[in-house]
């Protein structure tokens, strides 16, 4: 089976990232970058299948900066075959779907794995548009993952509102992880070692046979600003029955919230 | 301006998500042409439901969208799309965007805006969103290529009803089944057993933290969750340590809140967690240690021990309440 499993670096959750003073761009100088948490979940999903299905083969897909190569190191310390790195910076979710369908064409996965929002646009709109570049079915947010043994079709759960589903697809197709599906290894000192010695097959979009223009979003971004700052609020520090009752009051009467 | 509103519904009623986008459709232009689109058995009886929120034509697909197939579903909004040519196709922030949004714009030959809390018009679109989890927002300008995909966030736009509604005109969609939609395919769905509201789309939210110590301790949340009709959340680390689902996890992996009320108990108020409420409208938390970070964006900062608070909070709210 081949697989493709596509990762995006993106800054720590615990990172501080603001606007710039003009509000025209973001200070990400000296932010920490990690592999998207959700792509994780990806990623240790095509390990599993590799192990289920052996002689599989497993390309790891990255777009982006100068912190794609982190998530080429990552999936190279875990154990993926080869990589693709394509260099661009400043890729919207859908240039990126772009720019990985071009770099997936050859390699003709029979199942893409991705995570299912990356978490600094939250935009939740590469997977589906990737599958529409490789006109393949997706699956959003999956918790569990099943591919039959004969490798056409998969089996999928997922919650979807209040409802729990069970979603069947044949492959090719892209499937985005959520949380749940899997515990993520971690790298061992000797994947660490090994990883230093692959090398990702380096890519620009031009290389892709793409025009550069083509990846930028046409919706334009014209300002960063910072969430609006709250003013501190009351503070309650009384006796517990005395705290709720004062609570309940507050908000009936203060708050008007219940 | 024309824009088309993909219309969600459950047991016979729109869902709330439909009153806000008639809402904003409106608000971006008083004038515009309303178009919406409501899939699923049951959706004709909807019809009369959505011209009363200002909607002139409904388009209506009951055969062939028995069963929930994402394919199916995206052809049928992308082929409404390319015959009404609108400026803009709004659906709320949820599930079904999350899955087929992206698509559709793809599709439609537009561009997709996810999870709006704002939407205006001005030499095309203004929109407004939380990116990073919640710590920036980007405003952003779209004028074509084709139609501007957006979701919007619940309970982030106001709702106003139609200041005159006609009968509105029922297009019953003519869709064939293509056997190619149906590759990846809903088999069965089970309904999460309670009745309590969902926690992306809830009024009010009361969320617990590690600091709770076991699930069975959760009980304090869901408890207080009932008597206010409220749903429950938590924070990744109550989710990590096992005491909550992770469908229940608030913050940057889990799901984003934008309730009228949130109150969180025992939380701490890791970035990550602010992340996913910080645009509640009021908030409250309860916490034994005076220098936690959530009160620094708390309305209410109540300093105590929530073992002993929130028993006598809920039996205050079942009195008032009931």
């Amino acid at each position: 089976m081949k697989i493709a499993v596509c990762l995006k670096a993106v800054p720590s959750t615990t990172a501080d990232i603001r606007p710039a003073a003009d509000g025209k761009s973001l200070q990400l100088a000296g932010v920490e970058m990690l592999v998207n948490p959700y792509d994780e979940y990806a990623l240790e999903a095509a390990l599993k299948l590799r192990e289920a299905f052996p002689g599989s083969t497993i390309l790891a897909v990255t777009a982006g900066g100068d912190g794609a190569a982190k998530c080429v190191l990552h999936a190279f310390s875990v154990g993926a075959d080869t990589a693709v790195q394509i260099k661009a910076a400043g890729l919207s979710a859908r240039g990126a779907a772009l720019a990985v369908a071009a770099a997936l064409k050859e390699f003709a996965p029979d199942i893409v794995l991705c995570g299912r929002q990356a978490i600094d646009d939250d935009q939740w709109e590469f997977p589906g548009a990737l599958a529409e570049l490789l006109d393949a079915p997706h699956l959003t947010a999956v918790t569990a993952l099943l591919v039959a043994a004969d490798g056409k079709k998969l089996s999928c759960k997922r919650r979807f509102n209040r409802d729990e589903q069970t979603l069947e697809a044949t492959l090719p197709a892209v499937v985005s992880c959520d949380k749940g599906l899997n515990e993520p290894r971690a790298a061992t000192l000797k994947g660490r070692l090994d990883a230093k010695k692959k090398q990702p097959a380096l890519k620009t979009p031009t290389d892709l046979g793409l025009d550069p223009a083509a990846l930028i979003s046409p919706l334009r971004i014209d300002t960063y600003s910072p969430p609006p700052q709250k003013t501190p609020g009351k503070t309650i520090a009384l006796q517990a029955p005395e705290a709720a009752r004062e609570l309940v009051r507050w908000l009936r009467e203060d708050a008007k919230a219940i | 301006m024309k824009i088309l509103i993909v219309a969600e519904f459950a047991v016979g009623a729109l869902k709330k998500s439909v009153h806000e986008l008639s809402s904003a459709a409106r608000a971006v232009d008083a004038g515009a042409e309303l178009h919406a689109l409501v899939l699923g058995p049951g959706a004709g009886a909807v019809a009369s439901e959505l011209a009363s929120w200002g909607v002139g034509t409904i388009h209506v697909g009951e055969g062939g969208f028995e069963t929930y197939a994402p394919l199916r579903w995206i052809r049928a909004i992308a082929d409404v799309s390319k015959a009404l040519n609108p400026d803009a196709i709004l659906m709320g922030a949820g599930a079904l965007s999350r899955d087929i949004a992206g698509r559709v714009a793809l599709r439609a030959g537009g561009s997709l805006a996810s999870d709006c809390t704002g939407l205006l018009s001005g030499g095309g679109f203004k929109i407004v969103r939380p990116t990073y989890a919640g710590r920036v927002t980007v405003g952003a300008s779209f004028s074509g290529p084709g139609p501007l995909v957006a979701t919007l966030r619940a309970n982030a736009f106001s709702i106003a009803k139609a200041p005159q509604s006609g009968a509105g005109t029922v297009v019953n969609l003519s869709a064939p089944l293509e056997t190619t939609d149906l590759r990846a395919l809903v088999t069965a769905s089970v309904q999460a057993p309670g009745t309590r509201p969902e926690l992306a789309e809830a009024a009010i939210v009361v969320s617990g933290g590690r600091s709770l110590g076991s699930a069975e301790n959760f009980k304090l949340i869901y408890d207080l969750c009932d008597v206010l009709g409220a749903a429950p959340g938590a924070s990744r680390a109550a989710v990590d340590a096992g005491y909550a689902p992770h469908s229940m996890q608030v913050g940057q992996t889990g799901k984003t809140v934008n309730p009228a009320l949130y109150i969180a108990c025992g939380i701490s108020g890791a970035i990550q967690h602010l992340a996913g409420m910080r645009t509640s409208k009021t908030i409250v938390a309860i916490n034994k240690d005076p220098n936690v970070p959530i009160f620094k964006i708390a309305d209410c900062a109540v300093v105590g021990d929530m073992f002993q608070i929130l028993p006598i909070l809920t039996e205050e709210f079942r009195k008032l309440l009931k």
